[in-house]
């Protein structure tokens, strides 16, 4: 009996832990998808989560407050955005290359003002975080409950989100024009859509949803910073947004399945099986590349996906 | 008038860069007047500083040219990192398992498996976007998290010191290390093979069919298809110099600094090597003279946290900007330029 309380108790809190990791890889692969929708491959998203991540820290650490923080989350991931699309829109920077090249500003950006700022302390500055919710009734469910109802505010923020975003991208004309513009920008250029404004809009999207992103993993998971906090979760953020097929439920599933990688790899590490940390460390990111090769074939990229726009071009 | 063009553009990043640097000095508190007189006493101030930059621009050659072979080819090979830790990791156990034998048969069996073992690393991601179409972007930087992990695996387990406690593995016998170039620095013979591999990368690229093939797949597939040259074959063979490159560059901080495998030989070379590759405009001798001056910019940089305090990190701030401003110059400044009358 106890024996099953345990492994129950495992499976549960297992579960939970899946859904808390893959809530940034999900809020930054909508972001994504929505660029990605319009034509924009921005590789820069683990710079924008790792700025999101930063400054969503400093904030609540400064204020002591967790909703300037998520703000500050969002404009940290907005800049980095902004950047890239002023970059690939009015440059026409091969999108790419701005995207690495953000990641290095921000990865540089980050350390330098975080050392900068509390120095090189033996004590890690924490920031608040924020406490679970447990919704009435539904939290009382057996297993479910404790699994789905007894999480904190952005992981019910992120299944809100992703209800929103299949609704604009699936249902309203401003979701068709984003995809006309991914698939042909002359085109939709010429029948009278502003091909640069929507692009725009994407890019603030993704910059906010990314940040976002990058917030929760100071703001909920963690409650502090580090130099490098995202690790290529924005990385991994992309194959979600590829395996989902830019879909926002698809990339709920696709986070939710290296979520669980991620949420099972913490727990082995802590059974003491004897084998060096690092062979879960890796776990996920074999994982993701296993999960890619399953979509092999599969993929529909948007035809001008990372091909600059200009207007006057043949 | 164009090279004036060229100049103008350059000195306003040189300008603004310095600028940027200024205010973050400042605004994070720090003294920039000894900031700046610690930066350049660490470049110029010494012989060490000199040989030191050699030293750090080596591996950034070696990975820098390989990530200029997959650029030329239209691979966005970002996972010079990994491919560096598995050329490390090929020539560690070359060291361990290999029973001993002359210096030189020794060292070229190491350089082998570290082009081999770097290069498969990379064709791997290779073939999988030349035959499936699978993102390089993303398989390249997952192999890079996997390899430093197997790394961390590799020196706790197997090629680990049984003397010690520590997880590095034992020193690599003398017929594994690369003679010393400018005693008693720390300059060693992984220069010239940088040098070497930088000549021989010239002439494949430029003046071969070879070479040819593999930069008319990067510029225009569809034309290259057209004309009879295999799209999936350039690819796979550029992947495979591009990691083997890398690999190299694995091999050489072995042989010539560390002389022993440990977690985090790279602080990022394999990273800067791609800015190293843009800056450089893939061409080998571009690819030395950015290799030479971003690692002048690190050096420069841990002196000035050395002495000032700053922390090093400024560097990635600065290598980032001065890839955007330098790729978006002709339109950034163009109102500049007018205003100077510049044409």
């Amino acid at each position: 009996m106890a024996e099953a309380g345990t492994t129950l108790y495992f499976i549960v809190t297992l579960f939970a832990a899946s859904i808390r990791m893959a809530v940034p890889l999900t809020l930054a692969g909508l972001g994504e998808t929505f660029s990605e929708r319009s034509g924009v491959l921005n590789i820069g998203l683990e710079g924008i989560m790792l700025s999101g991540a930063f400054f969503s820290f400093m904030a609540a650490f400064i204020t002591q407050n967790i909703l300037i923080g998520v703000i500050c989350g969002c404009l940290g991931g907005l800049l980095i955005s902004m950047i890239h699309a002023y970059m690939s829109f009015k440059c026409y920077v091969n999108q790419t290359i701005v995207g690495i090249a953000l990641n290095f500003f921000s990865l540089g950006l980050t350390s330098f003002l975080f050392l900068a700022y509390f120095g090189r302390t033996t004590t890690v500055p924490q920031c608040p975080v924020v406490k679970p919710i447990k919704i009435p009734l539904l939290s009382d469910i057996p297993i479910v409950g404790d699994v789905l109802f007894n999480q904190d505010i952005f992981v019910y923020f992120t299944v809100f989100a992703c209800f929103v975003s299949y609704i604009i991208l699936y249902k309203t004309v401003w979701g068709t024009n984003i995809d006309s513009i991914g698939e042909h920008p002359k085109a939709a250029d010429t029948v009278g859509l502003n091909v640069k404004r929507t692009r725009y809009v994407t890019a603030i999207i993704n910059g906010c949803l990314g940040g976002l992103g990058g917030a929760y993993l100071t703001l909920a998971l963690l409650g502090f910073f580090m130099e490098n906090i995202t690790s290529g979760k924005g990385f991994i953020a992309l194959v979600v947004v590829i395996l989902g097929r830019r879909h926002p439920f698809g990339v709920l599933f696709a986070a939710l399945l290296v979520g669980a990688a991620e949420a099972l790899q913490f727990r082995l590490q802590t059974l003491g099986l004897g084998l060096p940390s690092q062979v879960f460390i890796m776990l996920p990111y074999v994982v993701t590349v296993i999960v890619l090769l399953f979509s092999i074939g599969k993929s529909s990229d948007p035809a001008a996906l990372g091909i600059s726009y200009k207007r006057s071009s043949r | 008038m164009k090279y004036t063009k060229e100049l103008v553009s350059t000195l306003i990043i040189i300008i603004i860069t310095f600028l940027l640097a200024a205010v973050l000095i400042i605004v994070a508190k720090y003294d920039p007047g000894m900031a700046l007189r610690s930066f350049f006493y660490g470049i110029f101030g010494s012989l060490h500083g000199f040989a030191e930059i050699m030293v750090r621009a080596t591996p950034l050659i070696l990975a820098g040219l390989g990530v200029s072979v997959a650029f030329s080819t239209g691979f966005f090979n970002i996972g010079a990192e990994g491919q560096l830790y598995m050329g490390a990791i090929a020539i560690t156990c070359v060291g361990v398992f290999l029973p001993p034998m002359p210096a030189v048969l020794h060292i070229t069996i190491a350089i082998t498996a570290g082009f081999l073992l770097g290069g498969i690393w990379a064709v791997i991601p290779g073939f999988l976007k030349a035959k499936y179409g699978v993102s390089e972007i993303i398989t390249t930087i997952m192999f890079n998290y996997i390899a430093i992990n197997i790394v961390g695996i590799l020196v706790r387990t197997v090629l680990k010191n049984t003397e010690s406690a520590l997880p590095y593995s034992s020193v690599m016998p003398k017929s594994l290390s690369f003679p010393l170039l400018l005693y008693p620095t720390r300059l060693h013979g992984g220069f010239i093979l940088a040098i070497v591999s930088a000549v021989l990368i010239y002439i494949i690229m430029k003046k071969t069919t070879i070479g040819y093939e593999l930069r008319v797949v990067g510029f225009n597939k569809r034309a290259g298809t057209c004309s009879g040259i295999s799209v999936y074959k350039n690819i796979v063979l550029a992947s495979l110099i591009s990691g083997g490159l890398a690999g190299l560059a694995g091999v050489s901080e072995i042989a010539g600094v560390h002389h022993r495998l440990l977690e985090g030989i790279s602080p990022g070379y394999g990273y800067i090597a791609i800015i190293v590759a843009l800056m450089g405009r893939n061409h080998p001798l571009g690819v030395i003279i950015s290799a030479i001056g971003l690692s002048a910019l690190q050096v420069g940089a841990n002196s000035m946290q050395r002495q000032a305090g700053i922390p090093t990190s400024i560097t990635s701030v600065l290598m980032g900007v001065i890839v955007l401003l330098a790729l978006s110059k002709n339109i950034m400044f163009s109102g500049i330029l007018k205003k100077m009358r510049i044409k």
